[in-house]
């Protein structure tokens, strides 16, 4: 039982006083930002980075803050979902469906408490998987070569958008895009500068963490003005205080159903939180609704989207943590911390740094109880919050980005990037064309090309070595298969929308 | 239309990013050199964005004309804080910013005003006092 020595030793590190402190802080500061319409797990970690390097934070607790602020957004984005119909991020999209019919019909209270608990399942569900997969895939993953990585990273780029994205040919540009910018700068192998323009400010290439804090925070600010006319949108009562134990638990058995989707969803690369709530709502609509009352405030239609997104934000830190490949958005963020933290994520973590892995961990496990707390009882404190103004909210969002990309580098050049990063990023979300994937080639570009050189160097240049390892094909065979099926799916909607119209 | 245009330009992007890639040479190192990787990505690149131009997506929803001209005085204001950030300090650029953006966000003057007083006094306190994060207090002619 090698792993419960491991989890044990995880427990000593996630329960020191400072690590605990950072827990509490990240649960309740996620909670917030999930809450908040707008502000979602993406930009909520975005902005909340740069204030790990000004807290001079060591890796682990800087990772344990974060994941504990990511965990805390997939609980409080359903807030806003149930009480105003607006859902705080993504991923809670389909719980409006079910959740806000039943607060309108008084119940918001026990809507809430239904959809806590559904996270929690989900939630603790993908924690007790990311302990025991997590270190079999990185035994595996130990075996992989250079040519072996390439092939991951292709097939990462090429799911990322999932096989839900609306169109596939902008997903898979906006990651050659990303791939474009990350190799700005010195090129590591031979020192010849690449796109800098002479500008030694360049030289370095662009920081992800500043694209990421002007693609996500900046152009989120932008969103938000082009929405301001819109009707401000009314928050339906509470209801009772506390809801009854029997009402928590009538999500019943689609709480599981919908964490183990949910969880399948997240671990695959690139597909995510959003597309886990997804499936798990049609699932379980096909599964359980025979009376048709699903649209309508059907519990089960709040409790499995849920435990599906909470299962799926735990379920995308396995492949971030094993392969070095994020599963989301959000994991994707993560990984810009630990690499700029000089932490290299892959299979080496799990035996070079238990500390860290084991101690994140246990504690995703403190989160989770922590979490379940802080939103059953202790519910009202966060509904209020759903009353701040934006003229406080949005301004103090670009003033805590600014500060923290000037923390990293005190240079006013990297806070101009950001606001460009924060334009473009808004121009290519009005088109449709998505951010994450350009955030992932950004990170994963000079992975990507150092593994294709050393894959190349060992060959002596023979381009067939690529396609030799049985991994490497077995990789290739899934990539081609999702990016038929994307494709396909593609093709029918056009077919859909022309038949319509 | 927009589809088109994106398109367009990204795809003059990739040429001229494929054909930059072309002048990099490197006389030692691994087989493939600083060239090889970039033009991998610029062919590709360069056919999806002829994919964006031949099959472009329905219009987009653009801001009217309102919504647009704040945002254009967002990207100023955020413009010019970076500008200014050095030069006034940040008391003072902070100070004037939040209260910019404050009344862009339909709030009223006063209201605007003492969030941008409180704000730039708590992050300045927050951030250089508690989180040592150095930062200028005093315009640059002062100091």
């Amino acid at each position: 039982m090698g792993f419960l020595d491991a989890l044990l030793q995880g427990f000593a590190v996630a329960l020191t006083p400072t690590n605990l402190m950072l827990a509490l802080f990240g649960c309740f500061a996620g909670t917030i930002i999930g809450a908040l319409p707008g502000l979602g797990p993406v930009n909520g970690v975005a902005i909340l980075i740069p204030l790990a390097f000004s807290l001079g934070l060591e890796p682990t607790s800087a990772l344990i803050m974060l994941s504990c602020i990511y965990y805390g957004c997939m609980y409080g984005g359903r807030i806003s979902s149930i009480m105003l119909n607006i859902p705080g991020d993504e991923p809670a999209i389909m719980t409006t469906l079910d959740g806000y019919p039943m607060a309108q019909a008084g119940k918001a209270s026990e809507a809430l408490g239904i959809s806590a608990v559904a996270s929690f399942v989900g939630a603790t569900f993908a924690t007790l998987g990311l302990t025991l997969f997590a270190p079999l895939l990185a035994k595996a993953a130990i075996h992989f070569g250079p040519a072996d990585y390439f092939a991951l990273y292709v097939l990462a780029f090429a799911t990322i958008g999932g096989i839900t994205s609306v169109n596939p040919f902008k997903t898979l540009l906006a990651a050659f895009l990303g791939l474009m910018v990350a190799s700005v700068g010195l090129d590591p192998a031979t020192g010849t500068p690449r796109y800098t323009f002479g500008s030694y400010h360049l030289y370095d290439g662009f920081d992800p963490i500043v694209a990421i804090v002007g693609l996500f925070a900046i152009s989120e600010v932008l969103v938000y003005l082009e929405r301001l006319n819109f009707s401000e949108a009314r928050m339906v009562p509470l209801g009772r205080a506390l809801p009854r134990i029997k009402d928590l638990l009538s999500g019943g058995w689609a709480n599981l159903r919908g964490s183990v989707i949910g969880f399948v969803c997240g671990i695959l690369p690139g597909a995510g939180a959003s597309l886990g709530a997804f499936m798990s709502y049609i699932f379980e609509q096909r599964w359980s609704a025979r009376d048709g009352n699903f649209g309508k405030g059907d519990p089960r239609g709040i409790a499995a989207p849920e435990a599906g997104n909470n299962a799926a934000s735990g379920g995308a830190l396995i492949p971030m943590l094993t392969l070095g490949v994020p599963g989301s958005g959000t994991t994707a963020v993560m990984l810009a911390l630990l690499i700029s933290l000089n932490i290299q994520p892959g299979p080496l973590l799990f035996d070079r740094q238990p500390d860290l892995v084991w101690g994140l961990i246990a504690a995703l496990y403190i989160a989770n109880i922590v979490l379940l707390v802080m939103n059953i009882p202790m519910i009202g404190l966060f509904t209020r919050m759903l009353a701040m103004p934006q003229w406080i909210l949005m301004p103090f969002v670009v003033m805590v980005s600014f500060l923290g990309v000037y923390s990293i580098s005190h240079s006013t050049f990297d806070l101009f990037v950001m606001v460009a990063f924060g334009v473009i990023g808004y121009i290519l979300r009005l088109i449709g064309i998505s951010l994450v994937p350009i955030i992932l080639g950004l990170l994963l570009g000079a992975d990507m090309e150092n593994n294709l050189r050393r894959a190349l160097s060992i060959s002596n240049g023979d381009f067939t070595f690529l396609f030799q390892s049985p991994i490497a094909l077995g990789l290739y065979a899934v990539t081609g298969t999702m990016l038929t099926i994307a494709l396909v799916l593609s093709l029918r909607r056009d077919k859909d929308v022309q038949a319509q119209g | 239309m927009t589809d088109r245009i994106v398109g367009a330009l990204i795809l003059a992007l990739s040429i001229w990013y494929g054909i930059t890639a072309g002048s990099y040479e490197a006389s030692f190192g691994d087989p493939l050199g600083p060239a090889a990787f970039p033009i991998m990505l610029s062919i590709p690149a360069a056919v999806l964005s002829l994919a964006l131009i031949l099959r472009p997506d329905a219009e987009p929803k653009w801001p009217s004309a309102w919504p647009m001209m704040r945002q254009a005085a967002a990207i100023a204001i955020l413009l010019g804080y970076a500008g200014f950030l050095e030069v006034a300090g940040f008391p003072l650029a902070t100070f004037l910013a939040v209260a910019l953006m404050g009344r862009l966000l339909q709030t009223t003057w006063p209201k605007a005003v003492a969030s941008g007083a409180i704000m730039s006094a708590v992050l300045f306190l927050t951030f250089d006092y508690v989180l040592d994060l150095p930062l200028p207090l005093l315009p640059e002619f002062m100091s």
